[in-house]
């Protein structure tokens, strides 16, 4: 099968560290991926150069058969320019660790603002498609309401709302649950794990490792910039292979 | 007693008599200051964003200007303005337009720091938000930023319109009648300082009045915040 995202030889420079280390990873249309790793191993650096939050030092990137970045004289990438480069990364909905959603709109507007002005849809059409996934994230009730006056774990399900509305061929989480309460984790979890029942195409950066085992296709461990090692959850979680990941998942346990 | 009472009533009738000429120099006031306010609210926008601009060219425009009107007194402005205009530029505007130009630039200037302060106080999770959604540069800044601020920076511009409301009265050294100007006429021509008391008044209900509406736009705008119980 076709690859949807195809990251070649990523390199991404900060200032004074580097955050990724020479990363391959590609991934199939449906497929769901977690990523785990200790803090600082690069994993929220990775979704956010796929979603060109932040531009890599050198590498290529091609998103659903179009390369936007690429490195051709093997020194600094090349990225195609602004405009061409916001239709392309508008293919992935990234979901935030803090929401990021826009306090001054409702929930509903918040769902149906790019649409309406990024992809031009009729505002009734966006607004009927907005209230269905209000439902799909059991917040029908909610649709008037100002993003203040809800729970954290709500905040979050509008958020995976309002990047699905997009209709993006990639959802990107970034620690989707690392700023609510434990107990709420649940709700927000629950919602993910029906759009991986759906096939929609996703990548997870996560420390709940139950919801990785349970959710995800393929698991990819990162560490220092680099992924160590990657595989089906069983192969990961039961039968690790380096002693970082072993490291890793005994930490997690206590 | 009787003697107050009469006294009284001698000086309700002087403010009577006073009154056409004070409401006239109001009614400059209010004209000034609706235009200042009408015309430098939208200009400091520009140079908000200016100031912030990727390009050093734009920031040091908007950055020198703001520096300029900011940092000399707003009189020396008034009087710079009132030579500067007729011997570059060969016209000669009445007082009233050569205050209103001088008010606009530098009124734009402060609005322009307290919209950069607003605009900077946002959440960079904003930005990031918008731009994984697609929206353009333009779209973020007045679709999702702006309106943000529009929010925080409405409490300091109160204020400012306040500060304007009272800064019109440094045009009456340009000979301008407004109410400043209006009072002082008659403080000189008739002895009797009750002028003064009556502009004090027609001044502390201008702002009153600013007060309710600024009151009322914070309650506007505030309406998409999480509200307590108490
Ligand atoms: N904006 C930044 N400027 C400089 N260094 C950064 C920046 N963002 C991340 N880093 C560094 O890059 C490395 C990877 O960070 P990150 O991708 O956030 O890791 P993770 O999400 O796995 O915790 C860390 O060492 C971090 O300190
Ligand atoms: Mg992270």
């Amino acid at each position: 099968m076709k690859q949807i995202l195809e990251m070649k030889q990523i390199v991404k420079d900060y200032a004074n560290c580097r955050a990724l280390d020479h990363v391959d990873f590609s991934m199939k249309r449906g497929e769901t991926v977690a990523i785990i790793g200790p803090s600082g191993s690069g994993k929220s650096t990775l979704l956010r150069c796929i979603n060109c939050l932040n531009r890599i030092t050198s590498g290529s990137i091609t998103l659903n058969g179009e390369t936007f970045v690429d490195t051709p004289d093997g020194k600094a990438a090349q990225y195609i320019p602004d405009k061409e480069l916001r239709r392309i990364c508008a293919q992935t909905g990234m979901v935030f660790q803090h929401f990021n959603l826009f306090p001054h709109m409702t929930c509903l507007k918040n769902i149906c603002y790019a649409p309406i002005k990024v992809k031009k849809e009729d505002k009734a059409a966006a607004e009927q498609r907005g209230r269905e996934l209000l439902e799909l994230v059991g917040l029908a009730s909610k649709a008037d309401v100002y993003t203040a006056q809800l729970s954290g774990g709500q905040k979050q399900r509008i958020a995976i709302a309002r990047g699905l509305a997009m209709n993006p061929e990639i959802m990107l989480f970034d620690e989707p649950t690392s700023a609510l309460d434990p107990e709420i984790t649940g709700e927000v979890l629950n919602v993910i794990k029906k759009l991986a029942d759906e096939h929609i195409t996703m990548v997870v950066v996560t420390h709940e490792m139950g919801f990785a085992r349970e959710v995800a296709d393929r698991v990819i461990f990162m560490d220092q910039g680099k992924i160590v090692e990657e595989g089906a959850p069983e192969q990961i979680f039961t039968s690790p292979e380096s002693d970082r990941l072993k490291d890793f998942l005994s930490s997690m346990l206590k | 007693m009787s003697d107050f009472i009469a006294n009284f009533q001698e000086t309700l009738a002087y403010v009577g008599v006073l009154m056409p000429s004070l409401l006239t120099g109001a009614w400059y006031t209010v004209k000034l200051f609706v235009v200042t306010l009408v015309l430098s609210l939208p200009l400091g926008l520009p140079f908000a964003l200016g100031g912030n601009s990727r390009f050093w060219i734009f920031r040091f425009v908007c950055k020198t200007y703001i520096w300029i009107f900011r940092g000399t007194p707003l009189i020396l402005q008034l009087f710079f303005f009132y030579f500067f205009i007729p011997i570059s530029m060969g016209i000669r505007f009445s007082a009233f337009t050569t205050a209103a130009i001088t008010f606009v630039l530098n009124y734009a200037a402060y609005f322009a720091e307290i919209y950069r302060g607003g605009i900077n106080s946002i959440d960079h999770g904003q930005y990031e938000a918008a731009h994984s959604l697609g929206l353009s540069k333009s779209q973020t800044m007045f679709g999702i930023i702006l309106p943000q601020t529009m929010k925080c920076v409405l409490p300091p511009v109160s204020n400012e319109a306040i500060v304007l409301i009272k800064d019109t009265a440094l045009v009456s050294v340009m000979g301008v009648a407004e109410l400043m100007k209006a009072s002082t006429s008659a403080v000189n021509r008739d002895v009797n300082p009750s002028a003064y008391l009556v502009a004090a008044v027609i001044y502390l209900i201008f702002t009153f009045l600013l007060t309710l509406l600024s009151n009322f736009l914070e309650r506007r705008f505030s309406m998409y915040d999480a509200r307590g119980e108490w």
